[in-house]
């Protein structure tokens, strides 16, 4: 095999296996063993940035909620129209600068958050976020009853118990600020909150 | 002509009973196989129905599915060392025309992650990274040792058996967690208000978190295991045959030897808000 043929194949062999053949010939040829090399670590971040791009369900659900309150978006009409609309993508695209604007928003408050001690970012938690089910957890439970009808009344009721968890360990981080257990405890509840949002959202599973 | 009857009612039967078995079961059975190198990565996304993991000998995957409906496909796809099998759910597809059923073979160095609604999830003897998200999923993880254990689940119930050295952990709203002869450096269980229940030995030199909001917590460990243990409860109410205000319970000091002595201390935090804290001697 030589190297123009081997190169010629080398995304199919990096991304499926290889062939006998073209495995002697990467191990044999030092030029492309690292043109191998470098495409398998090029193919490898590009997976890592792919992930990484995309933000968690919960950053869009917050974007959704936050147009909704703005009034900037509802509920399509299903109404006829004998006019085609343009393409999605034109009509769309004023979201792009407002979401933007959103974004950053939500990266100063989260930083704001994260460089306050922990006694008093237990305090300053949104109150909202304690009631048995809030404006989020309502538009959460929406997306659930339109993905999976069935399993909604389950979402509902463990997503009392996590609030009901949160209410419980932000007194306790309240009470005890100085308690590195009771901060520790408030933690985990966001985090089962987040855990109950995220698969809520997951969009793999619809 | 009673024999042409006779027939022709046999013949009409054998069909009818045929096709009719064919539409009930609506089933369809698919296979496929996967050659992966070591430390190569499974991914299974099925919202509806069981998936079950064994070891296999060799470096091939075998993945048998079979869909009970039209409603619901496979797509799979092999990219240097990820495998990913998906169900994609058609429109109109539900819980129950959704399923699909899962049985998978593989090398048993592999790496496994399951995403699922539904389940049951099975896996056993398994020598690679265990992963698994499930909503209301029975989750049961048996036999494995020295690698990752992550499971989460909504409300589904999860049961760890024999897994030693292992990163376990575990994070479930309401579902139960039962941890049978479980451990390792790392063993750590957040729940919201499932029961929590642990049965082993708690290692040696290993850090034990079990934490509950309002689910109780049910321990128990032989008398002479070497651990240090804290037991807090905020409304709930601990009731322990060991000692905890010596805090460090000391291995007995009898004649039969124990076989613990001389291993290293393992650290074991009981929390739970309002739940029963039981810590029992076996």
């Amino acid at each position: 095999m030589t190297c123009k043929e081997f190169q010629e194949v080398l995304p199919d062999i990096i991304d499926g296996g290889q062939t006998v053949e073209q495995e002697s010939h990467w191990k044999a040829c030092r030029e492309c063993s690292d043109l191998a090399s470098e495409l398998t670590l090029v193919s490898q971040q590009a997976k890592i940035l792919r992930g990484g791009d995309e933000p968690s369900p919960r950053v869009w659900n917050s974007i959704e909620i936050a147009l909704r309150a703005e009034g900037l978006i509802r509920q399509p009409a299903a109404a006829f129209t004998l006019v085609p609309s343009p393409a999605p993508r034109w009509r769309m695209g004023w979201l792009v600068p407002l979401t933007a604007t959103f974004l950053l928003t939500l990266g100063v408050v989260d930083y704001y958050l994260a460089s306050k001690p922990a006694d008093q970012v237990a305090v300053v938690q949104p109150a909202s976020s304690t009631k048995p089910v809030d404006d989020d957890d309502a538009q959460m439970l929406e997306a659930v009853s339109m993905k999976t009808p069935a399993m909604r009344a389950a979402y509902e009721a463990n997503l009392q118990d996590v609030n009901a968890y949160i209410r419980d360990a932000e007194a306790s981080a309240r009470n005890n600020p100085a308690d590195e257990e009771a901060q520790e405890s408030l933690m985990e509840a966001y985090s089962q909150k987040n855990m109950v949002y995220e698969m809520a959202f997951d969009r793999s599973l619809r | 002509m009673k024999t042409i009857n006779r027939r022709s009612v046999k013949l009409a039967l054998i069909v009818v009973v045929s096709a009719g078995a064919t539409l009930v079961a609506g089933e369809t059975k698919k296979e496929f196989r996967f050659t992966v190198r070591p430390g190569s990565t499974v991914s299974i996304v099925n919202p509806y129905g069981p998936i079950s993991l064994k070891p296999a000998v060799g470096n091939q995957v075998l993945v048998t599915v079979t869909l009970h409906s039209d409603k619901v496909e496979v797509s799979h796809e092999q990219s240097g060392k990820r495998v990913e099998l998906r169900s994609q759910l058609l429109p109109g597809a539900d819980q129950t025309s959704g399923i699909a059923e899962y049985a998978v073979f593989i090398p048993s160095t592999t790496n496994v992650n399951l995403h699922a609604n539904t389940g049951p999830l099975r896996v056993e003897k398994l020598h690679g990274d265990v992963i698994v998200e499930a909503v209301s999923a029975l989750v049961e993880v048996r036999d494995i040792n020295n690698v990752h254990v992550h499971i989460k689940t909504m409300n589904g119930p999860i049961t760890l058996s024999n897994i030693h050295q292992g990163h376990v952990e575990v994070t479930s709203i309401s579902g139960d967690v039962n941890l049978n002869s479980v451990s390792g450096p790392l063993v750590q269980v957040n729940s919201s208000s499932g029961k929590i229940r642990y049965d082993g030995d708690f290692g040696a030199g290993g850090d034990y978190s079990l934490t509950s909001h309002t689910g109780d917590i049910d321990a128990v460990a032989p008398a002479e295991a070497p651990i240090d243990v804290t037991a807090q409860t905020v409304r709930g109410k601990v009731d322990s045959d060991f000692d905890l205000e010596a805090k460090r319970i000391v291995p007995r000091d009898d004649n039969n030897k124990s076989s613990f002595l001389g291993k290293a201390w393992s650290l074991v935090k009981l929390r739970s808000f309002s739940g029963k804290i039981h810590l029992r001697k076996r």
